[in-house]
C-alpha cells in the first residue's frame, strides 16, 4: 500500500463555506453572503444549482486586491447594504472564505459596526460564521453554522417552556429526507421546531411568481424558542464534535440526544423509540406498517444482496448508516471511506463493520485502490465517484451530495423506514442489473 | 432605466436607442449583488483545462479544485489525465508556515505518479496572501523532473475572469516555441479559443484539413502539450474566443511574427467566413475554390435541416447572456439566420470594444448589459418578454422558473454546436425547449370546485386556466 499522498487526486469532500450555505438556506427568508473574492460564491452557486436543480443565489463581498491589502470591511459592508436592498432579507447567514479569515478580518465586528451605522439593518438579523477553506471540510462548515445559527439566536424566556422538541438536522441530507422527517412528526402530533428546513426552499414548486428568496425554511422565531424547548434531539451527530444541540444543553440545560441518520431499521428505532421516550407517545399506526413494509422488502431482498462486497463513501453520517443497513441485510461493507478527518467516525466504523478497510481524509484515489484490490460488486457514494467506479467496472449507486449527473437529487429519499425500503430497492436492483450486464 | 434594482449599476444597462454612452464595463463587480462572474482563478482553469495530457494542480485549499473537477465539456480524442482533479489540498498549517514545501513533495510525487509532459500549477486566493513563491518552485521543480512546470498566477482576488485568461496565456507563451517542428503543408494555422466542449473542434478541423490546411496546434481543446510546443511553427492564427485568447494571439504575432484573424465557428455565416478567412490570408486560389465548394456542400445539406426548426421558432425572443463577448455576437448572427429577434444580450466579461460591436449590430429596443445578476435578468426576462435564454447553468434554473426556455451555450453543454452540422444541433435545441408542451401545462390547476381561497370568497368556479408564465 502507498502511504499517504501529499498531494489530494480527486477530492472526497468540499470546503467548509459549502456547508454553511445548506444550513442558511433552511432559514426562512434568509440569504448568505461569502466574505471573500467573488470565484468562491459563483463556483459554490454552480456546485449547489448541479445539484438541487434550483436557482441558487448566494451574494460576495467581492473582494479585490485593494479589499486584500487593506481589510474587506468597506466591501462587506457595501454587500450587506446592496443584500438588503435587493433581496429585503430578513436574516443574512455571512460566512467567511479563506481569504477573508487570513487577511484577519473580524467579521462580527464590523457586521456591529454595520448595525450602528446602517438604518437599514435595523430589522435584519445576522448571523456570522468562521469557515475557514483551509480548516476543515463541508461536513464541519455545515455544523458550525448551524452551531452558530442557534448561538445567535436561540433565547430563554423565563416561564415560557413551550414543551417542544427540537429536531436538530445535524449533517446534510435531502430536501425529500426533511419532507419526510416534517411529516413522521406532523402524524405524531408533536410540537417541534425543525432546523435547518431546506425541505421547500432547495426544491420549490413551479408557481406563478418567483419570490427573491425561495419560500420555506425555519422561521427566526422558532429558532430563538429553541431555548425554551424540553429536549434536543440531533438527527445525524453519531460521530460529530460538541455542536449546537451540545450549546443549548450547556447553555440552557435542555437535554440533547445525538443520534445517528435513520439508515437502516436499527437507526431508524432509534429515532423513533427516542421520540416516544421524549412525548411519552407511541408512534402513529401507519408508521409501524410502513416499518413492516421495510423489514418485509429486506427480507425479500436478502439472497439477492447477500455477501455483497461493497465500498461504501461519502460524508461522515451517511456513510454510517449506509453501512449499518448493509450489514443488517447480510451485505459486506469491504471499504467504508470518508473525505473529512474524523476520529470518532473510524471507531464507529469499525464497530459497525469490523474488518473492513475504514479510511477517513480519503481521496478517490485512495478508494480505487483499494477498490481495485478487494473484488467490490458495489460502490454507493456521491457521483464524483464515477470516474473510480467507471475505471475498477464496478456499478455506482449515486447517493448524497454532490449529484450531478443525474436526476432527482433532490427527491432522494434515504431516511426514515420508507427511505430505507427504497435504499434497499435500489441497491438490489443495482446488483441485479450489474450480474444481467456482466459489467462487473 | 428598464431596470434598476442596485445603486452604481446604472451605468451596465442600456437599452439601445436612448442613450448613446459608452457601457460601463471592465471594473470590479458590486459587492453584494450576486454578479454571474467568477474569479480569476476560474479564468485560468477553463483556458487551460481542456489540455488533455497535461497534469493540472490546483495550490490552495480543497475547495478550489473541488469545484473545478471536471466541470467543462471539453471532450478528449485521447489522454484523460485533465479530468482528475489535483490539489495540494492545503490545511491550516500549510497558511501558518507556508505551502511551498509541499508544493515542491507534491509536483514530484505527481510527476513520478502520472508522467505528465508538463504540469500547470495554478495559484489561489490563499497563496497570493501567504506569498508563496510559486515561480522558483515551478523553476526548480521543471529542472529537477525535466519536464516544463509552469506557474499559472491565478490569485482569485486579482481581478475578473480576464484577469485568469491573461494568466493562462502567459502559461501557454511559456509552452509556446520549446519544440521544434516544420509544418507539412504549406498552408498551416493554429485555432485559438476553441476547446472542443462537446466535441466543437471534431466538427471544425476537418474542413481545413479537407482544404489542405494543416491545424498544427488548437488552444485548447483536445490539445496535447507537445502540439502546443510547437504552435509556433503555424503561419496564422485563427481566434475564436477573443476574450481568453487575443492576447496571446498579439504576443504571439510579437515574437513569432504570426498574424491572427478573429473568427468564429457558430452558425453557417460565420463557419462560411472563417474558412474563407484562412483561405484569403494564403492567398490561393486553390484554397478559395475548395472553401466555397465544402461551403456550398454542407450548407447544402443542413438547411433543409435547419429550415425544419426555424419554421417553428422564428419571431421568437430571445435573450443572451454569455462568460465572453465573442460568442454573445456569434449568438446575434445566428439568432439572425433562425429569424430570431434578440430582446437581451449582456456579457460577463465584455470590454468597451466589444460592447460598442454588439451595439452596432443589435435592434433598437435590445437591452444591452454587463456583468448581469439574477434579480436583474429577471426583471429584463420578464420586461422584455423573452421566449428564450441563452446562457449556462447558473441561469438555467432561474428561466425555467419564470416559464422561460433555456439552451445552454456554456462549459457544461453536451451536444455539439459547431461547424455546420452544429447548427442543425443548435436549432433542434432551441425548437425543442421553445415548443415544449411543459410550458402548455397549466401552472394553476382547476379545480371542479374552486380553489380554497375562491370557496371562501365566494362559491363560483372561476376560470382559472393560465397562460404560461411568458406568453
Amino acid at each position: 500500500m502507498l502511504s499517504k499522498s501529499l498531494a489530494t487526486v480527486n477530492p472526497c469532500s468540499m470546503c467548509m463555506p459549502m456547508g454553511s450555505v445548506l444550513v442558511f438556506r433552511g432559514i426562512e427568508n434568509c440569504m448568505t453572503l461569502f466574505h471573500g473574492s467573488q470565484g468562491c460564491s459563483t463556483y459554490m452557486r454552480l456546485y449547489l444549482a448541479h445539484h438541487f436543480r434550483e436557482p441558487v443565489d448566494i451574494a460576495s463581498s467581492a473582494l479585490s486586491e485593494k479589499g486584500a491589502v487593506y481589510g474587506g470591511a468597506a466591501n462587506l459592508k457595501q454587500g450587506l447594504r446592496n443584500v438588503i436592498k435587493g433581496y429585503s432579507p430578513k436574516a443574512i447567514g455571512i460566512a467567511t472564505t479563506c481569504l477573508a479569515e487570513t487577511i484577519g478580518d473580524d467579521v462580527p465586528q464590523i457586521v456591529r459596526e454595520f448595525q450602528a451605522e446602517e438604518p437599514l439593518a435595523k430589522d435584519v438579523t445576522f448571523i456570522s460564521v468562521s469557515t475557514p477553506s483551509y480548516a476543515a471540510s463541508h461536513e464541519v462548515g455545515y455544523r458550525v453554522a448551524l452551531k452558530s445559527l442557534v448561538q445567535t439566536l436561540a433565547k430563554r424566556s423565563d416561564g415560557k417552556a413551550n414543551g417542544r422538541i427540537n429536531i436538530l438536522v445535524g449533517s446534510i441530507v435531502s430536501p425529500a429526507d426533511v419532507r419526510y422527517l416534517k411529516r413522521l412528526l406532523d402524524d405524531w402530533g408533536m410540537g417541534y421546531v425543525l432546523l435547518p428546513d431546506i425541505s421547500e426552499t432547495f426544491d420549490a414548486p413551479l408557481t406563478e411568481d418567483l419570490p427573491r428568496i425561495p419560500l420555506g425554511g425555519t422561521p427566526l422565531d422558532d429558532i430563538r424558542d429553541c431555548a425554551n424547548s424540553k429536549a434536543t434531539v440531533t438527527i445525524g451527530g453519531l460521530v460529530q464534535e460538541p455542536g449546537a444541540g451540545d450549546f443549548l444543553k450547556k447553555e440552557f440545560e435542555i437535554p440533547h440526544t445525538p443520534l445517528p441518520l435513520p439508515i437502516g431499521l436499527e437507526f431508524c428505532d432509534r429515532l423513533v423509540g427516542c421520540l416516544e421516550e421524549l412525548t411519552g407517545e407511541a408512534m402513529p399506526e401507519c408508521y409501524e406498517r410502513e416499518r413492516g413494509r421495510l423489514l418485509d422488502t429486506m427480507v425479500d431482498a436478502h439472497k439477492i444482496v447477500a455477501d455483497a462486497r461493497t465500498a461504501v463513501f461519502g460524508d461522515t453520517e451517511m456513510v454510517l448508516g449506509l453501512t449499518r443497513l448493509m450489514t443488517e441485510l447480510g451485505m459486506r461493507p469491504q471499504i467504508i471511506a470518508t473525505g473529512a478527518i474524523n476520529p470518532c467516525f473510524a471507531e464507529a466504523a469499525t464497530q459497525l463493520a469490523p474488518g473492513s478497510r475504514i479510511m477517513t481524509g480519503a481521496d478517490y484515489s485512495e478508494i480505487a485502490q483499494e477498490v481495485s484490490t478487494r473484488e467490490i460488486e458495489l460502490m454507493v457514494g456521491p457521483f464524483t465517484g464515477r470516474q473510480t467506479a467507471k475505471k475498477e467496472k464496478v456499478p455506482l449507486q449515486r447517493v448524497g451530495l454532490p449529484s450531478h449527473d443525474r436526476f432527482g437529487a433532490s427527491h432522494q429519499l434515504l431516511l426514515g423506514y420508507e427511505g430505507t425500503m427504497h435504499l434497499v430497492d435500489c441497491l438490489a436492483n443495482a446488483l441485479i442489473e450489474s450480474k444481467e450486464s456482466g459489467s462487473a | 432605466m428598464i431596470v434598476k434594482i442596485f445603486e452604481g449599476r446604472e451605468g451596465h444597462i442600456q437599452q439601445k436607442g436612448d442613450e448613446c454612452l459608452p457601457l460601463s464595463c471592465s471594473n470590479d463587480s458590486l459587492a453584494g449583488a450576486v454578479s454571474q462572474r467568477a474569479c480569476v482563478y476560474s479564468g485560468a482553469r477553463v483556458v487551460l483545462n481542456p489540455i488533455t495530457d497535461a497534469l493540472h494542480l490546483v495550490h490552495g485549499p480543497i475547495g478550489c479544485a473541488a469545484y473545478t473537477w471536471d466541470i467543462r465539456g471539453a471532450a478528449s480524442s485521447g489522454p484523460d489525465l485533465y479530468r482528475n482533479s489535483f490539489s495540494t489540498d492545503m490545511l491550516e498549517l500549510d497558511v501558518v508556515f507556508g505551502g511551498e514545501k509541499k508544493l515542491a513533495l507534491a509536483l514530484r510525487e505527481l510527476a513520478e505518479r502520472f508522467h505528465p509532459p508538463a504540469i500547470f500549477v495554478y495559484s489561489t486566493c490563499i497563496v497570493g496572501i501567504i506569498g508563496d513563491d510559486l515561480g522558483t518552485v515551478c523553476k526548480k521543480a521543471s529542472e529537477e523532473l525535466g519536464i516544463p512546470v509552469l506557474p499559472v498566477k491565478s490569485e482569485g482576488f486579482r481581478g475578473n475572469k480576464n484577469e485568469g485568461y491573461k494568466a493562462a496565456c502567459n502559461a501557454l507563451f511559456e509552452l509556446i516555441g520549446t519544440r521544434d517542428y516544420t509544418p507539412a503543408s504549406r498552408y498551416s494555422i493554429n485555432l485559438l479559443g476553441e476547446y472542443n466542449v462537446a466535441g466543437d473542434v471534431w466538427s471544425v478541423k476537418p474542413f481545413f484539413e479537407e482544404m489542405g490546411i494543416e491545424v498544427v496546434a488548437t488552444l485548447t481543446g483536445d490539445a496535447r502539450v507537445a502540439e502546443i510546443q510547437r504552435a509556433h511553427t503555424a503561419r496564422l492564427n485563427l481566434v475564436q474566443c477573443s476574450g481568453s485568447m487575443t492576447y496571446l494571439a498579439k504576443k504571439l504575432e510579437e515574437k513569432y511574427g504570426i498574424p491572427y484573424r478573429r473568427i468564429s465557428f457558430f452558425g453557417l455565416q460565420d463557419m462560411s467566413s472563417a474558412l474563407r478567412t484562412a483561405a484569403e490570408f494564403f492567398d490561393s486560389q486553390e484554397l478559395k475554390e475548395k472553401a466555397e465548394e465544402i461551403i456550398l456542400r454542407e450548407t447544402a445539406r443542413v438547411i433543409p435541416q435547419i429550415e425544419r426548426h426555424r419554421a417553428r421558432i422564428s419571431g421568437k425572443k430571445a435573450a443572451i447572456y454569455m462568460g465572453g463577448a465573442a460568442k454573445a455576437v456569434s449568438l446575434v448572427r445566428a439568432f439572425q439566420e433562425l429569424g430570431m429577434d434578440v430582446v437581451i444580450i449582456g456579457t460577463q466579461t465584455g470590454d468597451r470594444d466589444d460592447y460598442e460591436k454588439i451595439a452596432y449590430i443589435v435592434k433598437d429596443g435590445t437591452v444591452i448589459i454587463d456583468d448581469a445578476n439574477p434579480l436583474e435578468l429577471k426583471e429584463l426576462l420578464i420586461k422584455q418578454g423573452a421566449d428564450l435564454l441563452v446562457a449556462g447553468v447558473k441561469e438555467r434554473f432561474l428561466a425555467y422558473k419564470l416559464g422561460i426556455a433555456f439552451c445552454d451555450f456554456n462549459h457544461d453543454r453536451t451536444t455539439s454546436f459547431e461547424g455546420f452540422a452544429g447548427m442543425v444541433n443548435f436549432a433542434r435545441e432551441v425548437d425543442i425547449t421553445i415548443n415544449s408542451p411543459v410550458w402548455q401545462l397549466p401552472v394553476k390547476r382547476q379545480s371542479p370546485i374552486g380553489s380554497r381561497s375562491d370557496l371562501a370568497v365566494c362559491a363560483g368556479v372561476e376560470n382559472v386556466i393560465q397562460e404560461p408564465c411568458h406568453s
